[in-house]
């Protein structure tokens, strides 16, 4: 798996799975803070957003400052999947387990950086569904879930579609953070914008114009289906 | 009271009564044999960082000229001055660098100067238990990860990877690699117990102190020598400061700095044999 298409897949391992993630967090959240009145809501509010404005290094850091294996979370799970092993399988890769040069960890660090972008599509479409909508099917029986998946979710899967297209251009191309969780292993591709990076780096940037023309290949093709949703 | 800076910025605006002050200053600076006062920008390999900046201070107050450096992977140091980069002098941790400027015709191959030699080492977290106890073990299931330098850039990492190829153990760590953008970077990644072991310089080792462990010194033979090369660049806008540095870098003082950061000095015959194993300094 090398080569641009090896690269190319790779980066879609990371991107597909980091767009289901942020939607799969992003998607309900989006729907409740659209429907609900909290005190700390434009502080969570906030915390979501925030990777929006923030440089991408900054969401690397954190990461890796929250996920390292000597960190605040990291340390407890390397420990924990340690003991794990010792008495199931010593044999285990997941002993001592580190979220950094993981396939995993670069899938995280791009479904953070991504998360706004499909967040706020998803709540400005849910924030526009006139609530007789819901009421009237409450009022039929329907339960909180049935309403949201029958009735809100479908009036708003324009707003959430646009989200997902926005979110995983973003995920495709999110370089900072992911380099930066994931380092750079020989022994496995790298995402597109890293390899553009690296070509750079060697001392030889004519390397990298196959990189730069499929990602801005897929760039341009994700804004003309961005620009041909359906408006709600 | 305040009305003499005042009457002083007044004075500033009579253009033709001042004019003559910018010259007096040129012709002071000029002269004055103790402050020559150049800017030299000075491209290095990240792992002299530490002696460089003990030098910064006393260098400056010796000759009046100011240091401002560039610290990075002596190949990523060389794209930036190959695309352009205004560099005085660069100062590499590999003749590779250096003979491919001077191939590129940007530097003068009668200039380049050895600085000082070192040596690689392999390093573990200091915290960590179940560590490798030699180089040879890192193909075991000891090490899960190991970081080198990503050798196409790094200096260190080209010398470790030249180590692992010599001692037979590329194929079996293949898997395990971890590249750093640079030798610091691979310290860190180290230090934080993010890899088992790591292949940095013996300087490396010895800057991070308590947090991590040096297993065992690396052969010299299994890699090129290891000697940092400077040479000032031919469009050097301060090419006589530069070669100024070059020859502090050279003389006792300079050589006593790097020798306190664990550098070997520049006149050392090159080693041939070593013994595989030299107990951690």
């Amino acid at each position: 798996m090398t080569g641009l298409w090896g690269t190319l897949l790779f980066s879609l391992l990371i991107a597909l799975p980091a767009t289901a993630l942020a939607a799969l967090v992003g998607v309900p959240l989006a729907y409740f803070m659209a429907r609900r009145q909290f005190t700390g809501k434009s502080l969570v509010e906030a915390l979501v957003i925030i990777p929006l404005v923030l440089p991408p290094t900054v969401v690397g850091y954190v990461l890796i400052m929250m996920f390292g294996r000597r960190s605040l979370l990291g340390e407890p799970i390397a420990n924990l999947t340690r003991d794990l092993a010792t008495y199931f399988d010593p044999q285990s890769d997941y002993a001592g387990y580190g979220l950094l040069f993981t396939p995993e960890g670069g899938v995280l660090a791009a479904a953070v950086v991504a998360m706004p972008l499909l967040y706020l599509p998803a709540k400005a479409a849910f924030a526009s569904i006139e609530r007789e909508m819901e009421d009237i099917a409450k009022l039929n029986g329907a339960s909180g879930w049935q309403t949201f998946w029958l009735v809100s979710l479908p009036i708003a899967s324009r707003g959430v579609a646009s989200g997902l297209v926005l979110g995983f251009a973003r995920a495709l191309g999110e370089f900072g953070a992911t380099v930066m969780v994931m380092g750079l292993m020989p022994s496995r591709p790298m995402t597109l914008p890293v390899l553009v990076y690296s070509y750079w780096e060697q001392g030889t940037p004519s390397a990298a114009i196959g990189p730069v023309l499929l990602l801005s290949g897929i760039a341009l093709l994700l804004a003309i289906l961005f620009n041909r949703l359906p408006r709600g | 009271m305040a009305i003499l800076p005042y009457l002083r910025r007044i004075g500033m605006r009579l253009p033709l009564k001042f004019q003559s002050v910018p010259a007096v200053v040129v012709v002071m600076v000029a002269f004055n044999p103790f402050a020559s006062a150049e800017p030299i920008t000075v491209s290095v390999a990240i792992s002299l960082k530490p002696a460089l900046q003990t030098m910064d201070a006393e260098y400056n107050r010796a000759s009046g000229d100011t240091l401002t450096f560039n610290f990075g992977a002596s190949g990523t140091l060389l794209g930036q001055i190959k695309a352009g980069a205004p560099v005085d002098l660069f100062i590499s941790a590999a003749d590779k660098q250096v003979s491919e400027l001077i191939k590129d015709g940007l530097a003068d191959a009668a200039g380049r100067q050895v600085i000082a030699r070192g040596r690689l080492a392999l390093i573990v977290p200091a915290k960590q238990t179940d560590t490798v106890t030699s180089f040879k073990e890192v193909a075991t299931d000891k090490v899960e990860r190991l970081a080198i330098g990503q050798p196409k850039t790094v200096p260190a990492g080209d010398y470790a990877s030249q180590a692992l190829a010599k001692a037979d153990l590329s194929a079996n760590v293949a898997e395990k690699l971890v590249y750093g953008t640079n030798v610091r970077q691979v310290l860190d990644y180290v230090v934080r117990g993010e890899v088992d072991a790591g292949l940095v310089y013996a300087t490396d080792a010895k800057e991070a102190g308590e947090t991590v462990k040096v297993v065992e010194l690396i052969d010299p033979s299994l890699h090129d020598p290891i000697i940092y090369r400077a040479v000032v660049l031919k469009d050097a806008a301060h090419r006589a400061a530069a070669e100024r540095f070059i020859t502090y870098l050279l003389s006792d003082a300079g050589q006593r700095v790097l020798s306190e950061k664990g550098f070997d000095p520049a006149t050392a015959a090159p080693q041939t044999t070593a013994p595989t194993t030299v107990p951690a300094r």
